[in-house]
């Protein structure tokens, strides 16, 4: 109400020169837009342009037949991921694995965060970055061979099991690979161990931003070192988490499917096959471009989708979006 | 109420934005529609060889090498046709069918393409093959062949010599193309079959009782526990569990993805019916499991681990040749008296393919934008002479001799491998080639292509021998061993394995046939791969069923879901195929009769 | 003693240091051991590496599976290519994403927050394999070097990242350069920048990183094999064991095998270039450690 009684009151000649001042104001802001266009013109190229593939989906695309010879099928791919209740059913329990795994993912994404906070604790500098190396080590290890790893340690003659079984602990092996036991929970455990390391890295970066006064000030105040971490860093570092947060939550759908192919078996199966797993062993059979396309043009779209509810809820609840 | 609305409001100017966002991303993509056409030069006449040495592509479905082609065979076809190998192979570039896609999108697979002909229709389609017909004059061994050319020609809509197919054979499509070893039957460890006195195996039950014997008796021997009769992995797993299907051969039963049918068409059934075939071989390794005889890692391990478990003598069970002889029957073993053999198993009516006077189901051909054809096409003809067979299909072991004068040579009227010959083809290969044949050693320069254009059980007729050198009576007789004796004195004197199952009776040759299944409806390949992954897993989970109560609920359940997915509309396609393939098979034999 | 060492020595404290350190020491052995279990694999007998022997101590120790993936053809350039794409392909990213972020920042720029959406929303799409192989090759860009470049410079995730932290950094800095009347420009690179380093090194490292282990792009876009990169021709070399196993099952008798016996297992190769691959990264990863050490270092620095 109070602009709209300013502006009455205006004289002319100020909102002359106001005028003027947000011509100048636009230009300036054109030109700035004008400074990221060459990025901008990437991002056409190599995100946008190519969406055009996603015609695929309504044909029925086998190369090397070019698509202007392929025949147009409409909805049929879309249609086909419900075609029986028993594959709705099996789409339903692929669909509570997906968000069982994406779940406890996001409920222990703050790991990291710990992770950096208790790394930065500790003191002497070389032993630090001793273990900031290795623990980021698994990183670079393919699933494949992770599941090598784990099939030396865990198989049924395995390091572990010889051990048990040595120690008289156990009488009989336990089958950590191929039962249906906590299928969710190991699948977390070899994620973590993989990723934590890693993950921790943004985390490091964001301490070491830190203004260092504020901690100065701080201490001769008499906080303790505890006090320190509770009121200083994990405020710092709260943006930063809700960032990852909220781009793993409109990530929901996609878990890959490496670290799940390696070890699925015929007995994990039913708490294993996650979206992304459930494609390619159902793609297996058929090697269908068009179906591939439109399932992964679904879960393009519903991935928007989420990051765009994500980012209301955001806004209402935190009073700032994230994108 | 005032929160909802702002909420609404949101979400409404949420909507536009995207709406701004679609309408950039539809403008960028209405670039993309208006990208090139290829243009079609299909033209008929003949092209003019300029004779320059020339680099050719060859996209190679088979070949396990991928790059310009070096060593002797390399120099071979160079000195011969001035052509350079450049070798494109899926196997070694990765990512399935990535490189097949993307090529053919890209309107080139390559100047020779050696690949299934179920993609003959579309690659012609396409205007990716190129029709050798105006080349053909003169070419004597593609014209010798003329039912594997024309086996090709039928499979495409539009008119022309799109191709040869693979593995072609001048044998009798009604006797059995496999030279001494049979594809599929059960081998045991013979140095413990005979440590528990040769007991009879007159049906599955004897052979898993023997095999438990064994079992101990090894372990006892070597002092190991994880010694194991039987161990099993899934990387071959496809529509069903590969491993269980392989009981299938041994009484002449071949499946069609999901419908099984005997060799001679009088029977199909259907792969998860009670009973049978597949399910029987399912209730084999399930008891075997119940008498502790499986590997309790066969669940989880590759490949790769069960292999090295086989080279250490901790499994004592194998359906093929290649399996147990190839891992275990060292030169050292075998003059131990240990190894792999034929168990004499009774009532066995082996499966065995015929020979394929039309070849097999993938072919070569020459792509579109190749240069020079006519040079490509007498390389082709080159394949299918004697000479060509002798030098492209020679391996490190096995397979054809070589150049002749260099690896083999004729001792009056007989072929011999020469002491060169002996190194390269019996001791490894790791020999080096003299200096008119190129650097480096046999085993580096032997053909990339690992393209079968003969059958190597045919016979050569510059020699009058076959092909295959293990089959030379010279060669026979360097390979006998403790073991080999053994065994024969035990199988009525039988040379070989397939020497043993012709003489019983127990083979059951299907016609050889080149037969390419129509592709699937789009909607029935869909149901397949949700129909596969469901079939695999309670295969493998009734294998390893606690009891015979559970395997039976376990295959109940597994009917029911499966056929809720959409099972007989899957089977219903493959009986077709299945049957289609055994018309073809009759259609062979009135023919070769007709011929005779 | 003053009051900041007392803080640090309450017994709540120690106890937490004393755990922090018997956590980090553990769970830093659990994430070693696979990288040794890698070493000593690949230096032993690979039919004891096969059997599952090789646990603790490398036994029969041999070099020849380093012998042969050196031996690899190509290696050389493949090595470089793999150099220069890691090391243009990151600068160019550290330079684009750090300059978007801030840019992104940047509230008086034209439509700021759609164009910020336009860039980020791109995280979600996947056009699938066969558009993007028509696009590049529509670009012209198939068979060059700089597929490897120019699609991977724009990285909205990267973005992000150096976007909350400059929003994170004190805002003053900025307004006194805007008063001084620095550009746009002049402010990213004096001011901007400068204050970056920790989360550009973040992103320094998963570009760096990404570059180095890419190999599906030579797969889909290079047929040139001077422009393989090393992970594709080490990828290759993989496959090419592997496929000797399979090949046996299209009737390949017993020649194949034999000879695949004799030579590496499918799974040595794979550790040996695990090992190979992951060196050159352990050997630079510590350059960019320096950007992280600030940190509460007070303490120590005083004690």
């Amino acid at each position: 109400m109070e602009n709209v009684i300013d502006n009455q009151k205006e004289s002319e000649a100020l909102q002359q020169r106001r005028q003027q001042h947000d011509k100048a104001k636009r230009k300036r802001s054109r030109r700035m837009w004008l400074l990221i266009v060459p990025f901008l013109v990437l991002v056409v190229a190599f995100s946008y342009y190519p969406l055009f593939g996603w015609v695929y989906a309504f044909f029925d695309y086998e190369p090397p037949i070019p698509l202007r010879d392929s025949q147009f099928v409409g909805m049929q791919w879309f249609k086909m991921m419900v075609a029986n209740s028993t594959q709705v059913r099996q789409l339903m329990q692929v669909l509570i694995n997906t968000f069982a795994m994406s779940l406890l993912n996001i409920a222990t994404s703050f790991f990291p965060l710990l992770f950096a906070i208790g790394l930065n604790e500790i003191r002497n500098k070389h032993f630090r970055n001793i273990i900031q190396t290795l623990t980021t080590l698994p990183n670079f290890i393919s699933w494949v061979l992770v599941y090598s790893i784990a099939f030396a340690m865990f198989s049924t003659n395995g390091m572990v099991n010889d051990l048990l079984q040595n120690l008289n602990v156990i009488a009989a092996p336990i089958k950590f690979l191929d039962s249906d036991s906590l299928t969710w929970i190991k699948m977390l455990l070899w994620s973590t161990w993989k990723g934590l390391g890693w993950g921790s890295i943004i985390y490091l970066a964001s301490i070491s931003g830190i203004d260092q006064e504020l901690y100065e000030a701080a201490r001769v105040d008499g906080a303790s070192r505890f006090q320190l971490i509770r009121y200083i860093t994990i405020p710092a570092l709260m943006p930063t988490f809700f960032v990852m947060l909220m781009l793993s939550v409109s990530n929901f759908l996609n878990n890959g499917m490496d670290q799940y192919f390696v070890f699925q078996n015929a007995f994990n199966q039913t708490h294993i096959q996650v979206l992304d797993l459930y494609v390619y062993n159902v793609g297996m059979g058929q090697n269908s471009l068009s179906y591939a396309t439109a399932i992964s043009m679904l879960k393009s779209l519903v991935s928007v989708a989420l990051l765009w509810i994500v980012n209301i809820v955001s806004k209402k609840t935190r009073g700032a979006s994230i994108i | 109420m005032d929160k909802n609305s702002t909420l609404f409001k949101s979400v409404v100017s949420g909507i536009k934005k995207v709406a701004v966002v679609a309408t950039v991303a539809l403008a960028s993509v209405a670039l993309f529609a208006c990208s090139s056409s290829s243009a079609d030069n299909s033209s008929k006449k003949a092209e003019k060889d300029d004779g320059k040495l020339m680099t050719v592509t060859v996209y190679d479905d088979l070949a396990n090498y991928q790059g310009l082609a070096k060593g002797w065979f390399a120099q071979y076809v160079q000195d011969k046709f001035n052509i350079k190998l450049k070798m494109v192979a899926p196997n070694v570039a990765g990512g399935g069918n990535t490189l097949f896609d993307t090529r053919t999108a890209a309107g080139n697979l390559g100047d020779l393409i050696i690949t299934g002909t179920g993609h003959v229709n579309k690659l012609v389609k396409a205007n990716l093959l190129t029709d050798m017909t105006p080349y053909l004059d003169g070419m004597k061994y593609i014209k010798k062949y003329d039912g594997a050319t024309k086996a090709i020609s039928d499979l495409a809509d539009k008119k022309g010599t799109w191709g040869i197919a693979s593995s072609v054979s001048s044998g009798s499509p009604t006797e059995a193309s496999e030279g001494l070893e049979a594809t599929t039957v059960p081998y045991i460890r013979w140095d413990l079959y005979k440590k528990i006195g040769y007991p009879t195996l007159n049906n599955t039950d004897d052979l898993l009782n023997a095999l438990k014997e064994m079992q101990t008796e090894a372990r006892k021997e070597e002092g190991k526990k994880d010694i194991y009769a039987i161990s099993l992995f899934k990387d071959w797993d496809g529509a069903s569990m590969q491993n269980a299907g392989q009981n299938l051969a041994f009484y002449g039963w071949e499946p069609t993805n999901y419908a099984l049918a005997k060799g001679n068409g009088s029977k199909y059934e259907s792969l998860i019916a009670n009973n049978s075939q597949y399910v029987q071989g399912l209730e084999f390794l399930n008891k075997a499991q119940q008498m502790g005889l499986v590997d309790p890692e066969s669940t989880t391990q590759n490949w790769d681990t069960m292999y090295a478990k086989y080279q250490a003598g901790k499994v004592l069970f194998s359906y093929w040749s290649f399996l147990g002889q190839g891992a275990y029957n060292t030169s050292a073993n075998m003059a131990a008296g240990k190894g792999f053999e034929l168990a004499p198993l009774k009532g066995m009516k082996v499966f065995s393919n015929g020979n394929m006077p039309d070849g097999n189901t993938t072919f070569i051909g020459i792509g579109s934008k190749a240069k020079n054809k006519a040079r490509l096409v007498k390389f082709i003809n080159w394949l299918y002479s004697p000479e060509g067979v002798q030098v492209q299909q020679a391996q490190s072991t096995g397979y054809s001799a070589g150049i002749k004068g260099l690896t083999w040579k004729m001792d009056g009227d007989q072929p011999v491998l020469t002491d060169f010959g002996k190194k390269a083809l019996l001791e490894g290969g790791s020999v080096k080639m003299p200096a008119k044949y190129g650097s480096g050693t046999w085993k580096d320069g032997i053909s990339t292509l690992n393209f079968v254009a003969v059958m190597q059980y045919d016979k050569d007729p510059t020699t009058g021998y076959k092909y295959g050198y293990v089959t030379w009576p010279s060669v026979l007789k360097i390979n006998e061993t403790k073991l080999s004796k053994d065994w024969s004195e035990h199988m009525g004197g039988a040379t070989s394995t397939m020497d043993y199952l012709k003489k019983n009776n127990e083979l059951l040759v299907a016609a050889g046939v080149s037969y390419t299944a129509p592709e699937d409806p789009a909607t029935v390949a869909t149901t397949r791969g949700s129909v596969q992954t469901q079939i695999v897993s309670s295969s493998w989970k009734m294998v390893m069923a606690k009891n015979d109560t559970e395997f039976k609920s376990l295959l109940t359940s597994m009917q029911k879901t499966v056929k809720g997915l959409g099972y007989d509309d899957v089977y219903k396609v493959d009986l077709k195929n299945s049957k289609a393939k055994n018309a073809a098979r009759q259609k062979v034999i009135e023919q070769y009769k007709d011929e005779k | 003693m003053s009051n900041i060492e007392k803080n640090e020595t309450t017994p709540g404290f120690k106890a937490f240091r004393v755990f922090n350190i018997i956590f980090f020491v553990l769970f830093t052995l659990i994430c070693f051991y696979p990288f040794y279990y890698l070493i000593i694999n690949s230096i032993s007998a690979n039919d004891l590496s096969a059997d599952g022997l090789i646990n603790w101590f490398p036994r029969k120790i041999h070099l020849e599976n380093y012998v042969q993936v050196l031996q690899l053809s190509g290696l050389g350039t493949a090595a470089l290519v793999s150099l220069g794409r890691t090391v243009i392909g990151t600068a160019l990213t550290v330079i684009a994403s750090s300059f978007l972020g801030y840019m992104f920042t940047r509230e008086d720029m034209w439509h700021r927050k759609f164009w910020y959406r336009f860039v980020v929303v791109t995280m979600y799409f996947n056009a699938g394999m066969i558009p993007m192989f028509i696009t590049m090759k529509n670009l012209g860009l198939t068979n060059t070097f700089w597929v490897y470049v120019l699609p991977a410079i724009v990285q909205p995730f990267n973005i992000i990242l150096v976007k909350t932290y400059i929003e994170s950094l004190p805002k003053s800095l900025e307004e006194a350069a805007a008063l001084d009347g620095a550009t746009t420009l002049q402010t990213f690179i004096h001011v901007i920048l400068p204050s970056c380093t920790p989360i550009l090194a973040t992103v320094a490292i998963f570009s760096a990183v990404g570059q180095w282990n890419s190999f599906q792009d030579t797969l889909l876009y290079i047929t040139d094999d001077k422009l393989y990169s090393l992970q594709y021709l080490l990828y290759q070399y993989i496959n090419q064991a592997s496929s000797l196993a399979s090949m046996v099952r299209n009737g390949g008798g017993v020649a194949a095998v034999a000879s695949a016996a004799q030579s590496q297992t499918p799974t040595s190769i794979r550790m040996t270039v695990s090992v190979v691959v992951v060196l050159p990264i352990l050997f630079i990863y510590p350059m960019f450690q320096r950007y992280f050490t600030k940190g509460i270092m007070l303490g120590a620095v005083k004690g």
